[in-house]
């Protein structure tokens, strides 16, 4: 019969165990051993399908949905037709959300700012990302990314999950349940939360849970200050010394405990216990941004010196990666511009243009690049027309699923490229569209993960991050 | 095969002969294949997908000629049988499972299939699709090791493994896992001392009955029904607000104190409501259906919302009490099950019986339809009486003879008159001049309010966006009269526009409050709301108003909170209304009224208004008829004798001051209890239809589901009512195949670490076969028998034999069965994320034990169960004991070791504390370091540490007091750990943000005895029951 196929029952009982042939691996490294394709991929890393292009990610997720007119994706027609309604030729009767459903007129609005080509490849972003435009020749800008659900909370839990519904593992969480930790004293799976974004639509711990893999899988959030993971530091009073012989009599005590009970998940426990221990040095240390050069900190922007930005995040996973953490997530908020958009978005260019071109030419002078995936992008676009009225300088775009922008660079796609194509009005996809299901298979793909073979039983249904759909974009990849 | 199931696969196998003319048996062998690797394609679901026409989870459709010509299976003929050729095959082209599938079939696989097709392809009913029946116990079992019946179908499965019982566990060991097994704590120190000088013969069963009838009983069955029922104190979704839930997690854990029969337990979950004569407890426990998560999200789409709420309770419902997993056949017909789409949608229909909105309030109110929560019988009495003083004061009213018609008619003057004739700097004026409203302010882009000729002078064109605002023109609650009055003239006919109302902020219909005059499809729509659309009184007029022409049109409202006192006038007469509601049932929000617009809402595009005039009294129809220029002389007798009545008689003013102050008495008493969201049928749900692919927008119209049951499970008694009610009926039914089957499996699990279905969130065709069958269902019958007796059932477990065995393997038996599935052994559970701190707490002498009540903060010190759980932060250390964020139901957690937990036990702050106060209470006991830790060991671990344990840890003592700890100067501001989240604000308590450290006692000998009490929690005797 089938003795590789996981279940989630197995895992139940055997999660555990598998510490014992894995204890030596890192968090997340676990549970992997025989569960994907042994047989194909004996000589492949484990849980890979093929040869892997990229061996990590650093997702820049950005929460709230950025407007691809004034980023990525150039209308000059918005500008020519500015105010006049939008033809019902061209939304074809498709929904709205409430907030402008109800709206009496949809005046189109041209973009605020500018444009320019960049690079060699001539590809065009906003002025407001010029930073971004400098390393143009390394990215790849997707304009034809479209999604299901039309609000933040069940959209962003689609782009993170593939599933709009509650519950379903995240997409670092397949990772570290697919590939493991490449370092035993980090998690595979690390979160940061930009502390310096205008917070309008909240983010939950959902967003990075494991769902129904096993709960190690779950994304660590490192949070800047005195105690970069939760419950790291010991209490006051007790020094590293302490711990270390706090450690050894719990040693002692289980070691007893084994042979009384003859339970082999007693060195389970204890070899995680001693792993948090090692975390404890680890983790700070590779929190400690203090010992980068000053060049490296210039590059990143002024804001990297304040703790928990999106640019000391930006530099922080950097570090992660180095260190052979597999995903990196950072999440920014504040990109729900539904009024007042002009001035919005300038700031949250200012505070993300910077330091995420100055990730990839962190990366690439430190030839980590070529197989680490970057990938910047929100849950959704916005609206061609405004919501609410456009006056002398400002307006506002509503939820658009329909079609909107990210960029890729790295571990494995063509730089200086440009896939898709949307319609002149940017409401409506005209060539090579790219559902989130597809980007996560492209993704999995990189990694050297075939999106229909990893998966996982539960419930009776295998599931996998890409549901039943997804096709790989192999037009992106190099 | 499943890991899971290899044990028992192996020993099924090696009790045949691996030969070619053993027997196989359809269900443990053929199906699980069938249904992993065919049925996907050639199963169940007909509408899509089904390939090349065949079907294989039934003998007709696999027998039958294909259009190709081919039979897949001819029974007892191999060679004849394509479906032997095709998974034989090497040909990609040919093989099946075809390659993309990526689960191929092994050799043993094959050989089972081929020897099913040789000896006829029998098939057998699913086993949990039949009635379960008893089976006598096994007479091979060692007679004197059998306690209950149940041993002897153990002992007999362990045997032919060739496994053989251990001995019993000690009694300290036994009175730890009964403990956490029936109450979720260990006993303290005494308990054990009392237990092992209580030399009776029912010394356990002692313990075990006093176990039993300790609240904590209940407080500890409660857990595992409030992951199954998704029960949390925050709505979900965006903003994430504060839902009252908890009066029904007490519901719950009582009814598991009271031993409510199970029966009982899930008629009133399910269908509270519509038992005869419902109590309010009844009523509270409907709530299990409604915990589900509600967005308020601006711009979500209430219908959407509303499906998933429907969804939510049909999944919970069936992986709850039937171990289904019913989402599948959401979009299709499920690919394993016997559940068509068409059944999926006569649930929903049976769920969706309430006349509802799918979207939460922005403002946080309890979403009707809800129950009063009184808080004593007294309460609930008085209603009562109320309801009665309102009821004969209707009748006064009614019994109050006919008035006298005057001959003359003065229209009252009115509170304000906006003659729309030119606009101000901010507004419109008004005509009633130095009076308070004076102003009409406008809202949105005012440029886009244009004047337009009216009927006198100029009028307002309003174009949908923008409107006008009487900031001080507001107190529209349910008791306060109110008239408007204007001309108005649709540009278009409205599918939607907004009048007037008084709803201030605005998310979607979710809150709509307070008056409402809309044009719905032309016609127009005059309401009372407190929440649309369960809570309001609303009128609609018959016929449609003209487009292009002007009408004065007039609408009343008489401060009754019913529909009957809402009128509408077109040009001075009553038009013909139809009620759309009268359930009022409490106040609105009070807010300012608006004119033309409401954000995130279709406005008055293209419509105009003229002379808007309010009144802070109900027009009565003669004058309303008189305020347009009729003669009253032409208005019929009738009412002019209604007006004198309503304007002019002492006895009917009297009449209907003392009915009004009978219905401010009720509403006032009715609205100082809370509210509970719950369960109440209603005709006006809308009706339920088979959606394509599952999307909320595309209803098949042709394709209506009336409440209904997947029948293929278990027949529908057509004497049945075709509502919830039926379907508890239906449930409890004890032929009923999977009701008794899937909770006496679940109560096994908690007893014994796993199911005797492994999988008991699924007992269907995917989910694993029963490690015992046959004692799966003589438990099931007999616990029908025992009348649902939750109770009972948990005794017989614990008093078990089995139960009772020492959980050390030997090393036979740790070889043979690794997860113990065979039990030879007694069972070793993890302790669950509420046990770990618990027990902690326990052991620290600093939990707080209070049964219910509100949730409360992890300072507090209360049990877990107890600990507010915000769905989209919860507590952190509980998820890394594998705990969920209870946003869907959870059938089942998973049980994981990771570094992260033994972070959260050595440094979490609950846990520093408590082992601060475990050492403080074992210094005060005594003052010999030794006494100290082997109390602080049993406070924890329950049993005296051994020796070598002893040792480890009093040399960890003497290490530490010789290093006393070192503080950091300057000791960090403390900052509250565990503040409670403000309601209002929602500010997120202060260990979201920066959680202070916790810190050790300066002391240095009571700082070592803490370092000791810290090991000991994180050490396995303590977060282990054996």
């Amino acid at each position: 019969m089938e003795p590789s196929k996981p279940s989630y029952d197995s895992l139940m009982r055997h999660t555990r165990r598998h510490f014992l042939g894995t204890s030596a691996l890192g968090l997340g490294a676990l549970a992997m051993r025989g569960i994907i394709g042994d047989a194909q991929a004996a000589p492949l890393p484990k849980g890979t399908h093929f040869p892997a292009k990229a061996k990590r990610v650093i997702y820049l997720f950005q929460a709230g949905g950025p407007s691809q007119f004034e980023t990525l994706d150039p209308k000059p027609l918005l500008r020519e037709k500015h105010t006049q309604p939008l033809p019902d030729s061209v939304r074809q009767g498709q929904r709205l959300t409430g907030m402008s459903g109800y709206q009496a007129t949809l005046p189109l609005a041209g973009s605020f700012v500018d444009f320019k080509k960049y690079g060699r490849s001539g590809v065009e972003y906003s002025d407001l990302l010029s930073h971004t435009g400098e390393v143009a020749d390394d990215l790849c800008v997707i304009r034809t990314m479209h999604t299901e659900a039309i609000n933040h909370d069940p959209a962003i839990t689609f782009f993170c999950s593939g599933n709009q519904v509650a519950g379903r593992p995240s997409m670092g969480a397949w990772a570290s349940y697919g590939l493991g930790s490449m370092n035993e004293n980090l998690p595979a799976f690390i979160v940061l939360v930009s502390q310096d974004a205008t917070k309008d639509q909240p983010l939950y711990s959902r967003l990075w849970g494991s769902g129904f893999l096993p709960s190690e899988h779950q994304g660590v959030q490192f949070k800047a200050g005195k105690e970069p993971v939760l419950f790291l530091t010991n209490p006051e009073g007790v020094s590293p010394h302490a711990r270390r012989g706090m450690l050894d009599a719990l040693g002692k005590l289980n070691a007893d405990q084994r042979a009384a009970e003859l339970d082999p998940e007693v060195d389970a426990r204890l070899a995680q216990a001693e792993m948090a221990y090692r975390m404890q040095t680890s983790v700070p240390e590779v929190a400690d941004l203090s010992n980068e050069s000053p060049a490296t900190l210039a590059m990143y922007g002024d804001s990297v010196k304040t703790p928990g930005s999106f640019a000391a995040n930006c530099l922080q996973a950097r570090r992660l990666v180095e260190k052979g953490v597999r995903f990196v997530q950072l999440f920014h908020q504040g990109w729900d511009q539904h009024g007042g958009l002009p001035g919005g978005i300038k700031r949250q260019c200012k505070q993300t243009d910077q330091a995420s071109a100055a990730l990839i030419k962190d990366l690439k002078q430190r030839g980590l690049l070529d197989d680490t995936l970057v990938i910047w992008g929100g849950e959704f676009g916005r609206t061609a027309y405004s919501q609410g009225k456009i006056t002398k300088d400002s307006y506002g775009r509503d939820h658009h699923p329909r079609c909107f922008s990210l960029w890729m660079a790295g571990g494995g796609v063509k730089g200086g490229h440009v896939h898709g194509q949307t319609d002149e009005f940017g409401y409506n996809i005209v060539k090579d569209p790219v559902h989130v299901h597809d980007l996560h298979a492209t993704m999995q793909h990189l990694l050297g993960v075939d999106h229909e073979r990893q998966t996982f039983k539960f419930q009776g249904r295998y599931y996998r991050l890409t549901d039943v759909a997804g096709n790989v974009v192999k037009a992106v990849i190099a | 095969m499943r890991l899971s199931g290899s044990i028992s696969l192996a020993l099924f196998l090696a009790s045949r002969a691996l030969s070619a003319d053993a027997i196989v048996d359809f269900n443990r062998e053929v199906r699980p294949i069938l249904s992993d690797r065919c049925y996907g394609c050639h199963g169940p679901d007909a509408n899509k997908g089904r390939k090349a026409g065949l079907r294989l989870d039934e003998l007709a459709g696999a027998t039958k000629k294909l259009k190709s010509g081919d039979v897949a299976i001819v029974p007892g003929d191999l060679g004849k049988s394509v479906m032997a050729k095709r998974i034989a095959s090497n040909d990609p082209e040919e093989i099946m499972p075809p390659p993309e599938l990526h689960r191929p079939l092994s050799g043993v696989e094959k050989d089972i299939l081929n020897r099913w097709i040789k000896q006829g392809a029998k098939y057998d009913p699913h086993w949990a699709f039949v009635t379960p029946r008893a089976y006598p116990a096994p007479a091979m079992a060692d007679a004197g090791w059998v306690k209950d019946p149940l041993d002897a179908f153990i002992f007999a499965k362990a045997s032919q493994a060739g496994l053989r019982p251990t001995a019993a566990a000690d009694r300290t060991t036994l009175l730890r896992r009964v403990s956490f097994a029936l109450n979720g704590l260990p006993p303290t120190n005494a308990e054990v001392d009392a237990f092992l000088a209580d030399k009776s013969k029912d010394a356990y069963e002692k313990r075990v009955d006093a176990m039993l009838a300790s609240p904590r009983f209940g407080e500890h069955l409660a857990v595992g029904w409030m992951d199954l029922s998704r029960y949390a104190d925050t709505w979900g979704y965006t903003g994430d607000k504060p839902m009252f839930a908890w009066p029904w997690r007490d519901w719950v854990l009582k009814a598991f104190n009271d031993n409510k029969p199970y029966d009982q337990f899930l008629t009133e979950q399910l269908a509270g409501d519509l038992l005869p004569d419902p109590t309010q407890d009844q009523r509270v426990a409907t709530a299990y259906n409604r915990l589900h998560r509600m967005t308020f999200e601006g711009g979500s789409i209430a219908e959407e919302f509303r499906q998933d709420g429907i969804n939510d309770r049909v999944i919970t419902a069936s992986y709850g009490f039937m171990g289904l997993t019913m989402e599948c056949s959401r979009c299709h017909d499920h690919k394993y099950d016997p559940i068509s789409q068409h059944d999926y949608y006569s649930m929903a229909a049976m769920f969706g019986d309430q006349d509802e909105n799918g979207l939460l309030s922005y403002h946080g109110e309890v979403p009707p339809p809800f129950v009063r929560l009184y808080k004593s019988e007294a309460d609930r009495r008085m209603e009562k009486t109320l309801q009665a003083a309102v009821s004969e004061a209707e009748n006064a009213l009614a019994k109050v003879p006919p008035a006298q018609a005057g001959s003359t008619m003065t229209v009252p003057a009115p509170a304000a008159h906006f003659p729309l004739d030119a606009f101000t700097k901010t507004g419109v004026d008004d005509a009633v001049a130095a009076r308070k409203p004076a102003k009409f302010e406008r809202r949105g882009s005012p440029e886009d309010l244009q004047l337009v000729p009216g009927v006198k002078g100029n009028a307002v064109k309003f174009d949908g966006d923008a409107g006008l605002i009487l900031p001080e023109f507001r107190q529209l609650g349910r008791f306060d009269a109110f008239t408007f009055s204007a001309f108005l003239r649709l540009g278009e006919k409205n599918a939607r526009a907004t009048v007037v109302h008084s709803t201030g902020f605005y998310t979607g219909d979710g809150d709509a409050t307070g008056v409402e005059l809309l044009v719905d499809h032309g016609k127009l729509r005059w309401s009372m709301i407190h929440l649309w659309p369960n809570s309001a009184a609303s009128v609609e007029t018959d016929a449609e108003l003209p487009v292009g022409t002007w009408q004065r049109v007039t609408v009343t409202y008489d401060g009754s909170s019913k529909a009957a006192g809402l009128h509408v006038y077109l040009d001075g007469r009553e038009a013909k209304t139809t009620v759309v509601r009268d359930t009022l049932h409490a106040k609105p929000r009070d807010n300012s009224l608006e004119i033309g617009s409401r954000s995130r809402d279709a406005g008055f595009r293209n419509g105009s208004l003229d002379e808007i005039q309010l009144w802070r009294t109900a027009l009565t129809a003669a004058e309303v008829a008189t305020l347009h220029g009729i003669d009253i002389s032409t208005l019929p007798p009738s009412a002019l004798a209604e007006h004198a009545r309503l304007r002019a008689d002492p006895a009917y003013a009297q009449a209907w001051a003392r009915l009004q102050d009978a219905r401010r008495a009720l509403a006032a008493h009715q609205e100082s209890s809370p509210a509970l969201f719950a369960m109440e049928h209603s005709d006006l749900a809308p009706k339920s239809y088979v959606l394509t692919r599952g999307e909320y927008d595309k209803p098949d119209l042709s394709k209506p589901c009336e409440p209904g049951v997947p029948t293929r499970i278990h027949p529908w008694d057509e004497s049945l009512p075709k509502n919830r009610l039926g379907l508890a009926r239906w449930l409890t039914d004890p032929k009923h195949p999977l009701t008794s089957r899937v909770i006496v499996n679940r109560l096994w699990a908690q007893v014994f670490g796993a199911g005797l279905v492994a999988t008991s969130e699924n007992l269907g065709m995917q989910g694993d076969l029963p490690s015992h069958p046959e004692l799966l269902d003589t438990l099931a019958v007999d616990f029908v028998r025992s009348g649902w007796n939750t109770k009972a059932m948990l005794r017989r477990f614990v008093l078990s034999s089995t139960f009772r065995q020492s959980s050390t393997p030997t090393a036979e038996a740790r070889e043979k069965d690794p997860s113990n599935k065979l039990l030879a052994r007694g069972p070793v559970l993890r302790l669950t994320a509420e046990m770990v701190r618990d027990q902690a707490l326990l052991a620290a002498g600093t939990l707080v034990e209070k049964v219910g009540g509100e949730s409360v903060q992890e300072s507090a010190n209360r049990r877990s169960l107890y600990t507010y759980r915000k769905r989209t932060a919860p507590p952190d250390n509980m998820l890394i004991f594998d705990a969920g964020s209870r946003e869907v139901c959870q059938p089942k957690r998973l049980n994981t070791n990771t570094p992260l937990q033994a972070l959260v036990l050595l440094n979490n702050p609950g846990f520093v504390e408590a082992a601060k106060s475990l050492a403080i209470k074992a210094s005060k006991a005594s003052s010999d370091p030794s006494t100290q830790i082997v109390a602080a060991f049993r406070h924890v671990c329950t049993r005296e540490p051994r020796p070598s344990e002893l040792s480890a840890l009093k040399e960890l003592y003497a290490n530490q007091k010789a290093e006393p700890p070192q503080f950091a100067p300057p000791a960090q501001p403390a900052s509250k750990t565990d503040a409670k989240p403000d309601p209002k604000t929602q500010k997120k308590p202060a260990s979201e943000t920066t959680p202070a450290l916790p810190k050790m006692p300066a002391d240095p000998s009571l700082a070592a005895l803490t370092l000791v009490c810290s090991t000991i929690l994180a050490s396995d005797a303590a977060v282990t029951s054996r």
